[in-house]
């Protein structure tokens, strides 16, 4: 029975090419997005998960509250880790991390460095902690002296071969000496390491040791004991301040009782809270926090694509549904005849769920050739590197499981409609009138259309934000600015390499500093204004520049003045930014002449280091749109590692060679790195970008399943409505009317689609715009444009079909009864 | 007595009127009768075999086959009634146009569940008796309507049935198909099968043994 079942199926298939087609093709496309979006998510969620022990260890965040601000750090003191691990019994190990920039590495032998971007301190019991060995290498020794360093494979090979690296030295920015310990597999590509090529002894790190609770550098990880609760460090991680911190600050603030720091804390409001993250949701819900180790995701992005791929394979099952009932009519006569000849309804809903699982099953080829060949594009879409399991039993299991299932429920509706005509009707040849299902197949068109018109205005949304965030005035400026990396290789040289810069044409303007309104250099410290107590700091970011940098970026001073090489003084002097003013809760004019200092020293020794607010600087973005402006200073400082150069218009690639004519002449053998501003300012929004792209992507996806669908529908209506057409034109109606006729019963479906999907799309993308603090409003134009490009696509879709039929010459149609 | 019916009304709701498609009908069928119901269009013919075919309800009466009473039986029961008994050829032959000849014979075999060797026998028997070996393998689009409703004949024969119901077998043939069709009938009548035709023709009704003629829903 099922061989037979199976052969009408591919026979009753065989002789409806275009529906056979359109049905196949829409579910294929709609698996292939499926099969995509798993596979990432199923990558999105393998984060970190195969490191030994992952469910017992954890990440020990920190969140500050200070003044009006609330910042989150993904590193603490370097004290913490091996504090906790000495006073409380459940934690079984402690590694820390230290943050480090990035390296330029090189033999002793060579001249030609290369540039390391991750570079990383860890803790001996780095192995251990993660259940790491080393290829080549002693695990037990590799990471306990100083200047000493592991790399992993590939790193190695830059250098070395494989098996000559232990042992070997290598010079680190052309100055340190350290020596090759070991080198390890590369870092997994879903981990948290998987950009760190470096890994250097934490002996090498003079402030590992460092007693200091406010310097918070150092990623901190900890592996519980089997079956300890993760709960039992509660009460241990709310108690930090006072039981650790406190004691810490008395040292040097000795007249201060605890009393007095939480009579501090209540008025101020301000805290810190620790606190534990676990490893494996390090990826997805770890965000807006600093000093990550690498980039992460988002769980949001998750629960979108997958809200989309959901959408996709329901928009093509829909499809599926509704091509196969409408296409009833011609399969009604079938199950007539079948009934009459004894089969009774669960035979009949058989052989419809087989063929459409044959059908599922062609789709599903077809979709793994659409995965095959869009894959390359997906990764990028992505930012993934994504391939297809072919070879995993566990892939194919459930794709077939998937397959099966989703043949089940598409071909459950047209089963259940399919096997319920009677045949005393249907074999009289009553028609159309028979066959029905019209009202639900008109809701799944407005179900189809709904989803369709919600990411149009989603998609809308989300370049309008970006565009939004593109031309936002930033506080300073972003294009035709040049930035060279690693200027710090030119050692002395490099003041003379900006002079020789500077004096190139087409360079309007060079600034040396390790810090930009991009990402870059980062340093937050706790300032004091003069005759503040100790516990009354305020943290904010100082930034180490020069005195061409307000100029060079064209950043605004809003009182006071920029930096100045007339005064000899500068040297010590500080520039505030509008929000670290306010941190102090005086207006910019009143900031001038203010002294302020970073020095932690007891406050009746005198002699100590001031700095004196020369300028106000209007606040400039310099994080994600996502985040308020913090508060930050700018101070002069030497030891730069970048080189910002702004630009006039031109051509850009001849000022970039001569520029690095320049480089290659005072500091020969060292990389040549450099991008432009705005280009990095991008990367910021990367994530959102992304996004758009998926988005539109997805969209026009969706729309061309429903669309398939539709023009399905309206093929089947004008064949079933040939003679009431002919009719209508003998009784003569022309062409328009009835194409119109034939319209713009659709255009009602997709009416009523938008409708629907208008508040649905601005309830979302509300929702999705609230992460932004600067944000653009939904103004009606979107809904108005969504539901203009829905009514248009549509009309061309079903319009085809129409006019066809409507040109139809009656006497032909009238024919055919 | 193969089935009989009693008091059978079958009517539809038409502006809160019923309007009545058979009313009081009363007849019984012995094994071995031929009989021809006949009567102007609309006059209930088809309603009347789709009845007794079990494919339709009626609304009142009592409608008993071999001793079974059919509109008291549940839906499950009564197909197995039919699917045991009754073999139906239609006007339009109603083949499955994706399924060869002899696939189309094969179907009611594999609804009642026949082992593959001997449907295979008794299909090879079927064609042999209409002489259409030559045709099993074609499609219904390529034969002639004779041959169709010839295909359509050895289908509803193919499990031996003991009533087969016909309506207007001959419709869409042309004069000479349709005689050969009637004489098969007429020599399955002699082999025992019981039929009931319904038809328009004069010349078909006289190869039947009995007439009902039925006009506006009621019979004459």
């Amino acid at each position: 029975m099922f061989k037979n079942h199976l052969k009408i199926a591919w026979r009753s298939l065989k002789k409806q090419p275009f529906f056979t087609f359109l049905n196949t093709f829409g579910l294929a496309v709609g698996m292939a997005g499926g099969l995509l979006i798993s596979l990432f998510i199923y990558d999105e969620l393998s984060f970190d998960n195969m490191f030994t022990d992952a469910d017992r260890i954890y990440r020990i965040d920190v969140e500050n509250k200070n003044g009006g601000e609330i910042n989150r750090y993904a590193s603490v003191a370097p004290l913490l880790g091996p504090t906790l691990h000495r006073d409380y019994s459940q934690i079984e190990m402690v590694t820390r991390f230290r943050n480090s920039n990035s390296k330029l590495i090189r033999r002793n032998d060579v001249q030609q460095n290369v540039k390391e971007d991750h570079v990383i301190g860890v803790d001996t019991t780095f192995f251990d902690m993660f259940g790491l060995e080393l290829l080549v290498g002693d695990t037990q020794t590799a990471l306990k002296d100083a200047n000493t360093l592991i790399l992993t494979k590939t790193a190695a090979e830059k250098h070395f071969g494989l098996n000559d690296a232990l042992g070997q030295h290598l010079l680190v920015d052309n100055e340190e000496v350290y020596t090759v310990t070991g080198v390890i597999e590369d870092m997994p590509k879903n981990s948290f390491l998987r950009n760190h090529t470096v890994f250097i002894s934490m002996a090498s790190f003079d402030d590992a040791e460092s007693i200091r609770w406010s310097n918070w550098n150092f990623p901190t990880f900890i592996k519980l004991i089997p079956n300890a609760n993760i709960e039992s460090l509660q009460t241990p991680l709310s108690t930090i301040y006072e039981t650790y911190m406190i004691p810490w600050i008395q040292t040097f603030n000795p007249g201060y009782t605890i009393e007095d720091f939480r009579e501090r804390r209540k008025t101020t409001g301000n805290y810190m809270k620790w606190s534990t993250i676990a490893l494996p949701d390090i990826h997805l819900y770890s965000n807006d926090i600093e000093d990550e180790l690498s980039p992460n995701s988002d769980i949001q992005n998750v629960y979108i694509l997958s809200f989309i791929g959901i959408f996709l394979i329901l928009l093509a099952c829909v499809n599926f549904m509704n091509l196969s009932t409408a296409h009833s009519l011609k399969r009604a006569k079938e199950v007539g005849i079948r009934k009459t000849l004894g089969s009774d309804r669960l035979g009949l809903i058989r052989q419809f769920l087989t063929e459409a699982g044959l059908v599922s099953f062609v789709s599903l080829l077809l979709a793994i050739v659409i995965g095959v060949v869009f894959l390359p594009f997906f990764n990028e879409l992505s930012g993934k590197a994504i391939s297809i399991p072919f070879g995993s039993p566990f892939f194919w299991l459930v794709l077939i499981f998937a397959t099966i299932l989703l043949g089940l429920f598409s071909g459950s509706y047209p089963a259940f409609f399919l096997s319920r005509f009677m045949p005393v009707k249907v074999l009289k040849g009553g028609g159309e009138s028979s066959v029905g299902g019209g009202k639900i197949r008109n809701s799944l068109v407005v179900f189809q259309f709904a989803i369709s018109v919600f990411l149009i205005i989603s998609t809308l949304v989300v370049f309008q934000q970006l565009e939004f965030i593109q031309n936002k005035d930033l506080g300073f400026q972003k294009d035709q600015v040049l930035i060279l990396e690693d200027t710090d290789a030119a050692g002395n040289q490099l003041m003379a390499f900006k002079q020789e810069v500077k004096q190139l044409g087409q360079v309007k303007q060079a600034s040396l500093s390790s810090f930009l309104p991009t990402p870059s250099a980062r340093s937050t410290i706790t300032f004091f204004a003069e005759g503040d107590s100790l516990s009354n700091g305020k943290i904010f970011g100082k930034w180490k520049v020069d005195h061409d940098y307000v100029s060079t970026l064209d950043m605004e001073i809003i009182a006071g003045r920029d930096f100045d090489r007339q005064f000899t003084t500068d040297s010590t002097a500080i520039i505030l930014n509008e929000s670290a003013v306010a941190m102090f809760d005086i207006e910019p004019n009143q900031a001038i002449g203010m002294r302020i200092t970073n020095d932690f020293a007891p406050r009746d020794k005198g002699n100590m280091t001031f700095f004196t607010v020369i300028g106000v600087i209007k606040n400039f973005h310099f994080e994600s749109l996502r985040n308020n402006i913090n508060a930050m200073s700018l101070s002069l400082g030497s030891n730069s590692n970048r080189m910002v150069v702004k630009l006039n218009a031109g051509d850009f690639s001849k000022t970039i060679s001569s520029i690095e004519d320049i480089w290659n002449a005072i500091a020969p053998g060292q990389p040549f790195n450099y991008y432009f501003m705005d280009d990095s300012f991008n990367e910021t929004y990367k994530a959102e970008q992304r996004l758009g792209r998926i988005f539109i992507t997805f969209t026009i996806l969706s729309i061309l399943i429903a669309c398939l669908g539709l023009f399905g529908l309206a093929a089947f209506n004008a064949e079933k409505r040939t003679k009431e057409i002919g009719v209508r034109k003998v009784l003569g109606a022309s062409i328009n009317q009835i194409t119109y006729k034939l319209t713009i019963d659709f255009l009602k479906l997709v009416g009523v689609a938008i409708l629907i999907s208008m508040p649905l799309g601005w309830y979302a993308m509300n929702r999705w715009l609230e992460d932004f603090s600067y944000r653009i409003e939904i103004g009606w134009q979107v809904f108005a444009l969504a539901a203009f490009l829905a009514i248009i696509i549509s009309i061309v879709t079903v319009s085809y079909q129409s006019i066809k039929a409507a040109v139809v010459n009656p006497i032909k149609s009238l024919r055919t009864e | 007595m193969l089935l009989q019916l009693k008091n059978i009304s079958k009517w539809v709701q038409s502006g809160g009127q019923k309007v009545f498609l058979l009313k009081d009908i009363n007849f019984w069928v012995n094994e071995g009768d031929f009989i021809s119901i006949m009567g102007p269009s609309g006059s209930g013919k088809s309603t009347l075999l789709n009845i007794i075919g079990m494919l339709d309800n009626a609304n009142e009466g009592s409608y008993t086959f071999l001793d079974e009473s059919v509109l008291s039986l549940k839906e499950k029961h009564r197909a197995n009634l039919y699917k045991q008994y009754i073999g139906f050829v239609f006007q339009a032959y109603h083949l499955i146009d994706e399924l060869t000849v002899k696939e189309n014979l094969e179907m009611p075999l594999l609804y009642k569940k026949y082992g593959a060797s001997e449907r295979k026998a008794l299909v090879a028997d079927m064609l042999d008796r209409f002489n259409i070996v030559g045709k099993k393998d074609l499609f219904p689009s390529q034969l002639s309507g004779g041959q169709q409703q010839l295909v359509g004949v050895a289908r509803a024969l193919i499990a031996s049935p003991k009533l087969i119901l016909a309506d207007e077998p001959t419709g869409n043939l042309n004069s000479k198909q349709g005689e050969e069709i009637m004489d098969i009938f007429t020599q399955l009548n002699k082999e025992g099968v019981t039929i009931i035709q319904v038809t328009h023709s004069e010349k078909n009704m006289n190869y039947g043994s009995r007439v009902i003629n039925l006009l506006d829903g009621e019979i004459v």
